[in-house]
């Protein structure tokens, strides 16, 4: 009798010891599921989904604290892949949160521009070049076309213009292939 | 690691924009970077007794010295008057918002 319990927690013991090994050893830096669900969100850092920004709504989604379906600039794309991921239903985006527009970036109009800063402010990625007083511009290839500089303009000198399919910006389409029944 | 400082330096145009990523030592001010940029060279317009200088959006003279991950931005001058927009848009009866010293 007594053999046998020392058996038993002689074998806890080592087999312990090993798990609390392998956890220090083979420690995971972050969380490899947000790193994933990150990769497939626009980083656009608009904030329609409700959070501030990209890293953080999928944070939320890892967590299971929000839907796959609150991420109007990745459309019903970037829900199909989510899904995927996560092994979850697809459903449509959600309309609270705002549509699915076609790609842009914003544009200053120059003639009206009055170097304020205020969408300088707002820019969640720097992509406003410009200081008090002097002209700001837009560098196209950093702006992610999240509209945030938009409203603050005090003389509405922003507009944003849709990017046009060209071989530079053109994507491959997530293949979605409806399911049919085979006799 | 040899004391070097990655820096950019902008210049943007409506048509173009030019960023260009730079590795500097450490030490090097704004001016010294621009100078490395090259961007002189390309853009006879760019005049540094005219367009100001600023490092994220805040102005900054060609002596400054700059920190690792800066952005150098040579700015253009507005061309529209601040003053004239603003009487414009409020003959025209549009509200001014935030910026514009009355709220909306």
């Amino acid at each position: 009798m007594l053999e046998a319990i020392l058996v038993m927690a002689f074998g806890a013991l080592v087999l312990g010891a090993a798990l609390g090994y392998a956890a220090v050893r083979f420690r995971v830096e972050g969380d490899p599921l947000v790193e994933k669900i990150d990769a497939i969100l626009p980083q656009t850092q608009c904030g329609q989904c409700g959070f501030p920004g990209c890293k953080p709504y999928a944070q939320a989604i890892a967590k299971g604290e929000a839907d796959i379906n609150c991420c109007p600039p990745g459309g019903e794309e970037g829900i199909h892949k989510l899904a995927d991921l996560l092994g979850r239903e697809f459903k449509s985006l959600s309309a609270e949160h705002g549509v699915e527009k076609p790609k842009a970036v914003a544009v200053i109009d120059e003639q009206v521009c009055i170097g304020c800063t205020l969408c300088i402010q707002a820019c969640p990625v720097d992509a406003i070049v410009g200081a008090a007083k002097q002209m700001h511009t837009v560098v196209s290839a950093q702006c992610t076309g999240c509209e945030l500089c938009v409203a603050p303009c005090p003389v509405d000198c922003i507009h944003m213009e849709p990017i046009e399919e060209t071989v530079d910006t053109w994507k491959w389409k997530y293949p979605v292939v409806p399911i049919r029944q085979v006799a | 690691m040899a004391e070097t400082i990655d820096v950019e330096v902008v210049y943007a145009t409506p048509e173009r924009q030019e960023v260009i990523g730079l590795s500097l030592p450490e030490g090097s001010t704004a001016g010294q970077a621009i100078e490395a940029s090259g961007l002189l060279a390309k853009h006879s317009e760019i005049d540094l007794a005219k367009n100001k200088l600023g490092i994220y959006a805040k102005l900054a003279k060609a002596d400054t010295a700059l920190r690792d991950r800066d952005r150098v931005e040579i700015y253009r001058p507005l061309i529209a008057d601040p003053k004239e927009v603003r009487k414009q848009r409020a003959a025209e009866g549009k509200a001014m918002k935030k910026g514009s010293g009355e709220g909306e």
